[in-house]
C-alpha cells in the first residue's frame, strides 16, 4: 500500500471506558483495566481479564437481539462517525471492514450449553443467529446505514490491523469515498479456556517486557478508525487527526500458535511498512508494540525491533497498551491504532503500566513504565501479530508530517 | 490494472475430489447429494479425503477437516496450474481463504469439555481459531506474502476470490491461491433442523415449488496470477477474474435482503454483457425469490442463461467459490451445466438451464452472490482476450 490516507475519526470501547475520552484519560493516568473475570465462571489457572464494565447503550432499534460484540462495535463505530462528521449520505456510501475472531460466540456457547444441559427441549435457532462472524458487519452496516462494500477478515490477533490496511486500500483505489475499519471481540469461554489450556494466561495482570512476565491477560472491546483520501477530507472540511502513511501484511509460514523464532515475518512486516510509508527507521518517534506479555512474543518482538531500529532503539519509546486494556484479540490492532492516534494528537506516550522489573538484557530500553508521558510525537509504528503467524504493521503520523 | 488469470482449479465436492469429478458431475445434471446426514438427511458430503495425501509437515498431523479440505484444494489447484509449490517465491505468493463457519466438527466436543471439566483441550484449541485453515495452508505451502482469512456467510467464497484477485491486480503478489472451505457437521443439522429451511424433498434452486435447501460441504481454491505471467510461462488460462469490491443493501441483520430492486440497480452494470449468471440459489425460498427477482430486473428482459450449483452440491458458505470455479469452467469449455432438481418454468421466467448441459458461447459469467445481512459480492469472470 503506497500513499498516505487520512484518519478523520476514531472510536473505542475497552475496559478503560466506552469512548476515546476515557481511553485518553486512561493512557495519561496509567490506569490498568485488568481485574476479576465476572462475565462467566472459569475454573483454571487464571480468572482475571480486562472486561468492559457495563454494556454500553446503543442507539439503534432491535439492539436487544444483538450480541455483546455487535453492541461494542455499534457504540465504537457511532463514536468514530460522530468525530469524523459522517452524515447519513457519507455513511451510505462508506465501506465497512470488520476484523473479528469470535463474534457472537459468547451468546452461542451459552445457548449451546443450555441445549446440552436439557434446559431447552429443542434447539432454538434464534439463539444461534449471531454466531457467523460477519453478523457484526451486518449489525453495524444496517444499524448505521452503511451500504458500500463490506468485508470481514479474521487473522486472529492481527484482524483489527488487517481491517485497517484493507480499508485504506479501498479508499486509495476509489472503491469507496470513506472506509470504516473496525476490530471487535468479546471475552468468551471458548477463547478463555483455550488460552488457559495453552498456558498462555498470566494469573496476575499481564506484564509485557517485564522480567517476571508469565503470559497475557485477555481483554475485550472494539476499536474503530475512519479512513478517507486526504483530498476528500480537505474537500469536505473534515479535521485530519492523523495519517496512515503505510502498512504491510506478511505471514510466518511457521507454526499454528507460536511466532517464528527469529521473528522473520514480524521483521518483514515492519520493514515493508516503513518502506511503503517512505519513512526511515530513524524518523520513528514511538512504537506501539504487540507486547502480549508472553515470554516468547516479547523475546521475538524485542529482537525484531533491535534488528530494525538498531543502536537507536534505547532512545525510541516502545510500549504495550495490552498492559492497560488486555489482549483484545481481533480488537487489539484497532484499539492500539486508536491509542496510537491519541498519542500523536495529544502528545502522550502510552505507558506499559504493569512494568516493574525490566528484563536485564533490555535495561537500556524505554518501555514507558507506570504512566503516560508528555512528548511531542510525529511518526509512530503499531504492530500486531496473530496466531498462525499473520503479521501486520501500520505506520501512523501527525498530519503536519506530510503537509 | 493487471488482468488476473485463473490458471489452476482445485475442488472438493459431493462429486468427489478434484476438478474433473466436480465438472463432470455438474454437467451430467445428476445430484451429488446422498442420504448421508443424521437420520438419513440429504447432504453433500466430501468422501475419501486422506490426510497423508496432502499433509507434509509434522505440525500438520493435527489438522482439522475444514483446513484439510482447504489444503487439498490448494495443492490440487497448484498441480492443475502446473506450479510446483517448492518453486513458489514465498514473499511474492499470497493466500486468501474464505469460510462462513470455520471448524464446526471440533467445536462442540471442545465446548463440552469446557462445560464439564472447566478446561479446554490444548491440542485442539489451535484448530478452533477461525483462521486455522489459513495457518495450516500457509505453513504447508510456505507462503509468506499477503494472507487473509475472510468470512461473509453464504458469500464467503466470492469474497475470498475477489480478495485474491485484488491482491494480484494490485501487484502485491505474483501468484495468489484463493478460495474457500466450509464443512458439514451434525451440530448444524441439530441447529437448523427445525426452522433452518432444510428441504423435505430435494433442493430445487430457482424452482417455484422448492421447499428448502440441503446442507453440503466442500472447498474450491483457484490459482490466480497476472495474465502476462501466465502467458509467459505458457500456462492454460481458464478465464480471468475482474475484481469488484461488492456492495450492501438494506436487510435484516440476521436475514436475507427483501428489496430486489435495491440489488438489481447495483447488479445491472455488472451483468449488462453477461452470457451466464451462476446463482447462489440453494432452494431456500426466501433467498431464491429475491435473487431471481434481482437477476430478472438487472438483466431487464434480456435472455441470460442461469445455473445454480448448490442444487447438486448442497448449501454451504464456501459454495460460491465452487460457483466461481464453475463460471471459469463454463467459459473454458463453452458449456453450461444444468441445475440439479429444478424444473422449468423457473422463478421470474428466468432461463434456468435444467435437465441437460447446454453448449453455448460464454464470454462473460457473473456469480451473483447475495448474503444474509445484506452483503452482495458479485464476481465477474470473463474470457481471456490477450
Amino acid at each position: 500500500m503506497a500513499g498516505a490516507v487520512a484518519i478523520t475519526g476514531v472510536g473505542q470501547v475497552t475496559a478503560l471506558g466506552g469512548d476515546v475520552t476515557a481511553l485518553t484519560a486512561g493512557l495519561a493516568e496509567g490506569r490498568c483495566g485488568i481485574g476479576p473475570l465476572t462475565l462467566f465462571a472459569h475454573r483454571g489457572r487464571a480468572a482475571i481479564a480486562a472486561q468492559v464494565p457495563e454494556l454500553p447503550p446503543t442507539a439503534v432499534s432491535g439492539a436487544r437481539r444483538l450480541s455483546r460484540s455487535d453492541r461494542f462495535a455499534l457504540v465504537a463505530t457511532a463514536e468514530a462517525c460522530r468525530m469524523a462528521g459522517l452524515d447519513a449520505a457519507l455513511r451510505a456510501d462508506a465501506a465497512l471492514v470488520v476484523g473479528a475472531t469470535t463474534g457472537g460466540m459468547f451468546e452461542t456457547e451459552e445457548a449451546y450449553r443450555r441445549w446440552r444441559a436439557g434446559e431447552h427441549r429443542r434447539v432454538r435457532l434464534s439463539l444461534f443467529l449471531g454466531m457467523p462472524l460477519s453478523t457484526v458487519g451486518a449489525a453495524v452496516g444496517q444499524g448505521l446505514g452503511m451500504f458500500g462494500p463490506r468485508a470481514t477478515v479474521s487473522t486472529a490477533c492481527s484482524s483489527g490491523a488487517l481491517a485497517i490496511t484493507t480499508a485504506a486500500g479501498m479508499v486509495q483505489r476509489g472503491e469507496a469515498p470513506v472506509a470504516i475499519a473496525l476490530g471487535v471481540d468479546t471475552l468468551c469461554r471458548l477463547t478463555y479456556a483455550g488460552f488457559d489450556a495453552l498456558q498462555a494466561l498470566d494469573a496476575e495482570a499481564c506484564r509485557p517486557f517485564d522480567a517476571t512476565r508469565r503470559g497475557l491477560s485477555l481483554g475485550e472491546g472494539a476499536g474503530v478508525v475512519i479512513l478517507e483520501r486526504v483530498d476528500h477530507a480537505h474537500a469536505r472540511g473534515a479535521r485530519i487527526r492523523a495519517l496512515l502513511l503505510g502498512s504491510a501484511v506478511t505471514a510466518d509460514a511457521h507454526h499454528v500458535t507460536a511466532p517464528h523464532p527469529q521473528g522473520s515475518g514480524a521483521l518483514a512486516a515492519m520493514r515493508s511498512a516503513l518502506a511503503a510509508a517512505g519513512v526511515a527507521p530513524e524518523a520513528v518517534d514511538y512504537v506501539n508494540a504487540h507486547g502480549s506479555g508472553t515470554r516468547h512474543n516479547d523475546d521475538v518482538e524485542v529482537a525484531a525491533l533491535r534488528e530494525v531500529f538498531g543502536a537507536r532503539l534505547p532512545r525510541l519509546p516502545v510500549s504495550s497498551t495490552k498492559s492497560q486494556v488486555g489482549h483484545c484479540l481481533a480488537a487489539a490492532g484497532a484499539v492500539e491504532a486508536v491509542a496510537t492516534v491519541v498519542a500523536l494528537t495529544d502528545g502522550i506516550l502510552p505507558p506499559t503500566v504493569t512494568l516493574r522489573t525490566p528484563e536485564p538484557t533490555w535495561a537500556d530500553l524505554d518501555f514507558v513504565p507506570s504512566a503516560g508521558r508528555r512528548a511531542p510525537l510525529g511518526i509512530a509504528v503499531s504492530s500486531s501479530y496473530g496466531f498462525g503467524g499473520h503479521n501486520v504493521t501500520l505506520v501512523l503520523a501527525r498530519p503536519e508530517v506530510r503537509t | 490494472m493487471t488482468p488476473v488469470a485463473v490458471t489452476g482449479i482445485g475442488v472438493l465436492s459431493a462429486f468427489g475430489i478434484g476438478v474433473g469429478p466436480f465438472w463432470d458431475g455438474l454437467l451430467s445434471g445428476r445430484s451429488g447429494l446422498t442420504p448421508g446426514g443424521p437420520g438419513g438427511a440429504l447432504a453433500g458430503i466430501v468422501d475419501g479425503l486422506e490426510l497423508r495425501d496432502f499433509v507434509r509437515t509434522p505440525g500438520g498431523r493435527r489438522i482439522d477437516h475444514a483446513s484439510l479440505m482447504a489444503l487439498a484444494a490448494s495443492r490440487l489447484a497448484l498441480a492443475d496450474a502446473r506450479i510446483d509449490d517448492a518453486a513458489l517465491d514465498p514473499a511474492r505468493t499470497g493466500l486468501t481463504i474464505g469460510s462462513s463457519l470455520g471448524n464446526l466438527r471440533e467445536t462442540p466436543p471442545f465446548l463440552d469439555r469446557v462445560f464439564e471439566k472447566g478446561a479446554g483441550n490444548p491440542l485442539v484449541f489451535p484448530n478452533m481459531v477461525m483462521n486455522a485453515p489459513l495457518s495450516y495452508v500457509s505453513i504447508e505451502l510456505g507462503v509468506t506474502g499477503p494472507t487473509a482469512m475472510v468470512t461473509e456467510v453464504e458469500v464467503s467464497g466470492e469474497s475470498a476470490i475477489a480478495w485474491g484477485a485484488r491482491t494480484v491486480a494490485d501487484g502485491a503478489a505474483d501468484v495468489c491461491v484463493a478460495g474457500a472451505v466450509d464443512e458439514i457437521a451434525d451440530v448444524l443439522f441439530a441447529v437448523l433442523g427445525e426452522s433452518g429451511g432444510l428441504t423435505r424433498d430435494v433442493p430445487r434452486p430457482l424452482d417455484r415449488a422448492s421447499d428448502g435447501r440441503a446442507l453440503g460441504e466442500g472447498a474450491a481454491m483457484l490459482v490466480l496470477e497476472p495474465r502476462a505471467r501466465a502467458m509467459a510461462r505458457g500456462a492454460r488460462v481458464y478465464a480471468e477474474i475482474v475484481p469488484h469490491p461488492g456492495f450492501s443493501v438494506p436487510a435484516p441483520v440476521h436475514g436475507h435482503p427483501r428489496d430486489a430492486d435495491a440489488i438489481a440497480r447495483r447488479l445491472r452494470p455488472l451483468v449488462a454483457d453477461a452470457d451466464l449468471v451462476v446463482a447462489g440459489a440453494s432452494g431456500l425460498p426466501a433467498l431464491d425469490a429475491v435473487e431471481a427477482a434481482a437477476i430478472a430486473r438487472a438483466t431487464a428482459g434480456r435472455r441470460v442463461a442461469v445455473t445454480a450449483p448448490r442444487g447438486a452440491i448442497g448449501d454451504f458458505g464456501a459454495a460460491g467459490a465452487l460457483g466461481v470455479a464453475a463460471a471459469a469452467l463454463a467459459i473454458h469449455t463453452q458449456r453450461v451445466p444444468p441445475t440439479a432438481g429444478t424444473r422449468p418454468p423457473a422463478r421470474e421466467g428466468l432461463d434456468v438451464v435444467a435437465g441437460a448441459a447446454r453448449a453455448e458461447p460464454v464470454g462473460v459469467a457473473v456469480v451473483s452472490a447475495i448474503g444474509r445481512g445484506g452483503i452482495c459480492r458479485p464476481v465477474r469472470v470473463v474470457r481471456s482476450s490477450p
